[in-house]
């Protein structure tokens, strides 16, 4: 007789529409999973709603957001065209929102190319951020504009596997952002090849090219701890939030191409 | 009191007779009475029933409809039950701009993922208890879509409506309407209402 498990992990639920459903009631605890995806393909307002979700659970999170590739005061502004999002969440501290620039300003950092002792630098200030403000949810928006400035692929790979790991152990699940040219079949779905291997978890997002119109997609293509869907979903970012449908299969069999120019 | 229109009271009496909030009617109709027939399936399922609910526009743009719709005597009130999904006017330059609030613009009817995805925001949003989706119409999709695509479309649709307890409502006309998807019509709807052969006096 086949033996079986009950077990399973507890979960991040992320609050999004449809997304904890696709990965069977929610991100396995602790996991860092990569949000790879083109340019306006909703990762970032993704991956806030994943923070205002937690801001406002049953049981409140604290959570965090570095942002990298825009000024923070801009980030918030844009997303708060967002009926989901309150300012309200920022001011009282339930979201944090930190600059990175100002983050490597702080860590003397202001450089073109971080070594290893950077790095270590770099991952000790973002770990006493989120043990300090009991950070149980994290975004780096992105990881690739972070890690554009480390120039070994070796070092990227320590840096994402103690931070991962650093952040597991203090029970926070994190989304890094991942910025990809194309969301195709053949693609990477990290920047410099080694984010998605050290990931726990890999969501894609991009367009899906219909008559000359984009249909944006999420599909989630790794995610370990959990069983979940690997189909293609189109997805809509409403006021309330992300928003998704599975994609219809014959609609994604005649289209030519999913790949978007970036 | 609707002026302008003499309704078919019979669409009336079998919506009362047959139709519950988890059906999922398809209205057959002709060109010539497709406006008729429309009229006389909206306002009993908002008079009679106190519905609200969604409008898919893929046969006109929304403010033409709306403006149709005051024409035979429709309130702003009644109007203001409805929230309309518009995937004509996008596609005409300056269809966008338009006075009315409860008008929401999908760019194209090719995309039929964000259609389904507006109108379940709409639903999330709504304060009406009883909702109805009306699309209008199944052949104007046609000229869009692959046949395939539709009848799977169609097949989401109307399954992803019936188990949130919200009435869908299908036009078409039959013989503008490509056959697999008009199969696959009969197959899903629960109810019919036949209106596609029109009378001549």
């Amino acid at each position: 007789m086949q033996s079986t498990s009950n077990y399973t992990r507890d979960r991040c639920i992320t609050g999004i529409h449809g997304l904890d459903e696709i990965l069977r009631g929610g991100i396995p605890h602790g996991s860092t999973v990569l949000a790879a995806g083109t340019c306006g393909s909703g990762k970032t307002t993704l991956a806030m709603e994943f923070l205002v979700r937690g801001a406002l659970a049953k049981l409140p999170e604290s959570c965090a957001h570095f942002t990298a590739t825009e000024p923070s005061i801009k980030l918030l502004e844009n997303i708060r065209q967002y009926a989901f999002f309150d300012m309200k969440m920022v001011d009282s501290g339930k979201i944090n929102v930190f600059d990175m620039d100002v983050l490597y300003s702080w860590l003397g950092l202001d450089k073109a190319s971080f070594d290893l002792d950077d790095v270590h630098a770099l991952i000790k200030a973002i770990i006493n951020i989120v043990h300090e403000i009991g950070a149980t949810r994290l975004v780096i928006d992105s990881v690739t504009t972070l890690c554009y400035k480390i120039k070994s692929e070796q070092l990227i790979r320590d840096f994402l596997f103690t931070l991962g790991k650093k952040l597991a152990s203090l029970g926070c699940t994190t989304i890094l952002i991942s910025e990809i040219t194309s969301a195709s079949e053949n693609a990477h779905w990290s920047s410099f090849g080694v984010e998605e291997a050290i990931a726990d978890g890999i969501i894609v997002m991009g367009d899906v090219e219909r008559m000359g119109h984009l249909l944006r997609f999420l599909q989630v293509v790794k995610m370990r701890g959990t069983s979940h869907s690997r189909a293609k979903h189109a997805i809509e970012l409403t006021p309330l939030g992300v928003m998704l449908t599975p994609m219809l299969k014959w609609g994604a069999q005649h289209d030519k191409t999913n790949k978007v120019g970036g | 009191m609707y002026t302008n229109l003499v309704l078919d009271d019979r669409i009336a009496e079998q919506l009362a007779a047959d139709v519950s909030l988890n059906s999922a009617i398809q209205v057959r109709c002709g060109n010539s009475n497709a406006f008729n027939v429309t009229a006389s399936t909206l306002i009993p399922l908002m008079q009679m029933f106190e519905m609200g609910g969604v409008y898919i526009c893929a046969s006109v743009g929304a403010a033409e409809r709306i403006e149709e719709f005051k024409a035979i005597g429709l309130t702003d009130e009644d109007i203001s039950r409805i929230q309309f999904v518009d995937l004509v006017s996008s596609g005409i330059l300056g269809g966008t701009d338009v006075a009315y609030t409860n008008i929401h613009f999908v760019d194209s009817p090719i995309m039929l993922e964000s259609v389904l995805l507006r109108t379940l925001y709409i639903l999330r949003m709504t304060t009406s208890a009883r909702n109805f989706v009306f699309l209008d119409s199944v052949n104007a999709l046609a000229i869009y879509n692959d046949d395939r695509m539709l009848a799977e479309y169609l097949h989401t649709f109307i399954n992803t409506f019936r188990q949130r307890e919200v009435l869908s409502v299908i036009l078409n006309v039959p013989d503008q309407t490509p056959p697999l998807v008009l199969a696959n019509l009969d197959l899903y709807c629960t109810d019919l209402i036949d209106r596609g052969q029109v009378l001549i006096n």
